[in-house]
């Protein structure tokens, strides 16, 4: 397997070698790096170019501008996005075929994707490589890390004790509320905080599979929509520029998919319900009353909610970080939600969290599996920021109606992670219709001009990815919390067959009617 | 102080079995039953990133577990003592302390392993707070074990361990409950030593008659203790010493050749507790003998 691996990466590297375009960008860079060592005026000149690029770069996000310098996006080739696409298919089909070697070795496979794009786009293109390697990690991959954390972190604190009784009302009321907390607590939060009282609950029920199963449809996914902290998709968007409450638009499309989620999970539970109780025993456990412990933490989640707020209206400058441009604010709410988050653990009590089950690992998953997730997929987003001029000419040309952005982003956020799914997709938006504009202008553009589509990106990603475990992390994170406490989880495609085909495809059919 | 039900946890490092039977001895002072715990931890086999549950590997884990337990439990019960398997997947520190809540357990008994310098900066580790947080006394075993002294590194089998028992002492309510311990073990302790450190930063700019003074205060003490423990025969020696407590309790128990620490946690914060370590922790950690903590 490590040979395998290795041979892979060799093979990569040649390609990106010998590639004629990194001949072009090469002695391109030469140009560059002779007129800058000779200390002319035109090297001065260059110089100041490069510089002013870095800054549209930073603050846009967009390839290597548009004057006199190597524009990646036009030149990479579409075989430099196959590490992403083994990234991807890594995180699809390991925890499937090979669980118990991914489970002990997944950090190493991430690193070694990441590798085998880094260290060949590293040799190929040198500083313009470096560059866009630490932009990718300073703008994209910390921030969302950090967001990540405080919220796993607050929402760890908060403990719902008690005992409630498993009725079809109770269930639906509590995919109810989990599904309003969701957009803001995450989605991860918000299914860590609900599904142990929810399988509590029903421990006396026999049919809970399709509770689960609703409940990541509904907590875990379809409720992350309203806000940038529900879902990570709307985060990367919201990184990107799209405003926060911009997303508050796609609130029609939730509550269609939310409305018919919960009729069809009310009328399944009543019928489940009416038929075990001639046999369901109840429980003789004395009832505890309900109650919520650690609920101070709510208000560090005020406070995350206020500092990713603060960081879309506030205008501080900017700050140079390793040659990467980053506004002033954006470090500031970094450094706030790390103060929530410490502040979370600081307070409350270590037993709440214990009682909660709470661990790091999820987290630190998260972290080791993004970083060559973003790493990997810079070219791919490079290409398609280049619009029809990028090596992904074709896709861009060939997705054009909103509903193909919603089925398109959803297919592939359904089985890929929706995180990096919803990037590609936004930026083929942005190559589609503003190819060539810096991402500060094109994103109020499609904000405003094209808000259809952004709508079916944001939809698509965030809806689509309950239609498998590997869609969204809190998926795999409620489907191992289940079947550690007993109740009976579908098989990867069981999941697909049996629920996803059956329930969600038909909603997103109508919700494409209605809306795009 | 009574030790009828022995929580043991295990993760099967070597001598672990060894280290059980170190307990059989207190069969004499009525242990009635062991209760051994293996903790799956939740990472090894929960959260696998975009998977789940390896219910299989748990079961396999746990089977394998179960399997070993087996030959320790007849020894156990050969012993005449009852004994209960727990096998549980979770939080290894959070379970331990819930198995010994629901188990009602008199002593939680858990290894020490050799650690890094990494974690012996960072001192959070599970079993510290284990002995942080229990609400029963603690005893962190080690059987066979190599130090460092002034004469080079060397090991020690500690298979007598209520033979000599040190119980050091500021004088707190957990240092008095120190002294119960010992007399639970009434019977199997050939002699017990009490031994008071007077800490050397205290002493800074304190006059000679007040020196005297405090000397002679806290000779008095060590002799009350010494005398509770002759009243219930068991031979005692005091010793008292100025410097720095942690050095000087583990000076003075390689000197009397204790065979174990007793010793009161000390009632830091747990932000102190946490990043610096009372003196109780300070010993735990670096001691060659088994430490037993009494809260």
């Amino acid at each position: 397997m490590r040979s395998l691996l290795l041979a892979a990466a060799m093979i990569l590297l040649c390609f990106f070698l010998a590639s004629p375009q990194v001949l072009a960008a090469n002695s391109a860079s030469a140009i560059v790096t002779a007129s800058t060592e000779t200390g002319s005026p035109a090297g001065d000149a260059q110089i100041h170019t490069q510089e002013s690029d870095a800054r549209h770069l930073s603050k846009d996000g967009a390839a290597h501008g548009n004057s006199g310098h190597v524009n990646l996006g036009e030149l990479l080739p579409i075989w430099s996005c196959i590490p992403f696409a083994c990234m991807l298919l890594s995180i699809a089909l390991f925890p499937l075929l090979l669980p118990e070697f991914w489970h002990h070795h997944f950090g190493k496979i991430a690193a070694f994707w990441a590798a085998c794009l880094g260290i060949p786009f590293l040799i190929a293109y040198k500083w313009i490589a470096l560059h866009e390697i630490l932009h990718i990690i300073l703008a994209d991959y910390v921030p969302f890390i950090i967001l990540l954390w405080s919220l796993y972190t607050v929402s760890g604190g908060i403990l719902l004790r008690g005992s409630l009784r498993g009725t079809p009302a109770v269930n639906t009321l509590i995919l109810a509320i989990g599904t309003l907390l969701a957009s803001w607590m995450g989605t991860t939060g918000a299914a860590m905080l609900l599904i142990r009282p929810f399988l509590r609950a029903n421990k006396d029920r026999k049919n809970r599979t399709f509770m689960v199963v609703f409940f990541i449809f509904l907590v875990a996914n379809v409720g992350g929509s309203l806000t940038p902290l529900g879902d990570p998709p709307l985060f990367l968007g919201f990184l990107h520029g799209v405003s926060f409450f911009w997303t508050l638009k796609i609130f029609p499309h939730m509550l269609l998919v939310v409305g018919l989620l919960l009729l069809v999970y009310f009328f399944l539970d009543a019928y489940y319900y009416r038929k075990e109780r001639p046999s369901g025993k109840i429980s003789d456990e004395p009832r505890e009353l309900l109650r919520l412990e650690g609920y101070h933490n709510f208000l560090f989640l005020l406070g995350i909610v206020g500092s990713v707020l603060l960081s879309g209206l506030v205008d501080l400058g900017e700050v140079n970080t390793f040659g990467i441009h980053r506004a002033v604010q954006d470090w500031a709410r970094d450094g706030l939600l790390i103060l929530m988050g410490v502040f979370s653990m600081v307070t409350t009590s270590i037993r709440i969290r214990e009682d909660n089950d709470f661990t790091w690992f999820p987290i630190i998953e998260v972290a080791y599996l993004f970083i060559g997730i973003f790493i990997t997929m810079i070219p791919c987003l490079l290409i398609l920021k280049a619009g029809s001029d990028g090596a992904l000419a074709v896709l861009i040309d060939s997705v054009k109606k909103p509903y193909h952005y919603f089925w398109v982003t959803g297919a592939l956020s359904g089985f890929l992670d929706n995180a990096p799914t919803y990037l590609t997709f936004f930026n083929t938006a942005i190559g589609s219709f503003y190819a060539g504009l810096p991402e500060s202008e094109a994103v109020p553009l499609l904000m405003s001009e094209r808000a259809v589509y952004l709508a079916a990106i944001s939809t698509g990603a965030v809806f689509f990815g309950a239609c498998s475990y590997i869609g969204n992390a809190p998926n795999f994170m409620v489907r191992s919390i289940s079947e550690e406490a007993g109740t009976p989880m579908p098989s990867f495609f069981g999941y697909i067959l049996k629920y996803s085909l059956v329930f969600l495809i038909p909603v997103f059919i109508v919700v494409t009617l209605v809306f795009f | 102080m009574k030790f009828e039900k022995v929580l043991f946890h295990t993760q099967f490092r070597a001598h672990a079995f060894n280290s059980l039977k170190t307990l059989f001895r207190l069969k004499a002072c009525g242990l009635k039953e062991i209760v051994l715990v293996y903790v799956i931890p939740r990472e090894t086999v929960g959260f696998v990133p975009y998977g789940g549950f390896l219910k299989e590997e748990e079961q396999r884990i746990r089977k394998q577990i179960k399997c070993r337990f087996e030959s320790w439990q007849k020894a156990v019960e050969k012993a005449g003592m009852k004994c209960t398997v727990r096998i549980q997947t979770g939080i290894l520190n959070a379970s331990i302390l819930k198995i010994a809540e629901n188990e009602k357990v008199d002593l939680i008994v858990t290894g020490a392993k050799k650690r890094t310098l990494f974690e012996k900066i960072y001192v959070g580790s599970h079993i510290l707070d284990i002995l942080r947080r229990s609400t029963v006394p603690v005893m962190m075993g080690r059987y066979m074990v190599q130090f460092e002294t002034e004469d080079g590194v060397l090991s020690r089998k500690n298979d007598q361990i209520f033979q000599r028992p040190l119980l050091a002492t500021d004088w707190s309510p957990p240092s008095e409950r120190g002294l119960a311990a010992i007399t639970a073990f009434r019977g199997i302790v050939e002699e017990a030593m009490v031994v008071h450190v007077i800490d050397a930063k205290l002493t800074k700019g304190v006059n000679a008659s007040r020196m005297k003074a405090l000397d002679k205060k806290s000779r008095q003490r060590l002799d009350a203790y010494c005398a509770r423990l002759e009243k219930e025969n068991i031979a005692a020696e005091s010793h008292l010493c100025i410097g720095r407590p942690v050095s000087e309790i583990l000076r003075i128990s390689r000197e009397t050749e204790a065979t174990m620490i007793i010793i009161g946690r000390t009632g830091k914060d747990w932000m102190e507790e946490y990043w610096l370590g009372g003196v109780s922790h300070r010993v735990a950690e670096i001691s060659e003998l088994p430490v037993l903590l009494v809260p």
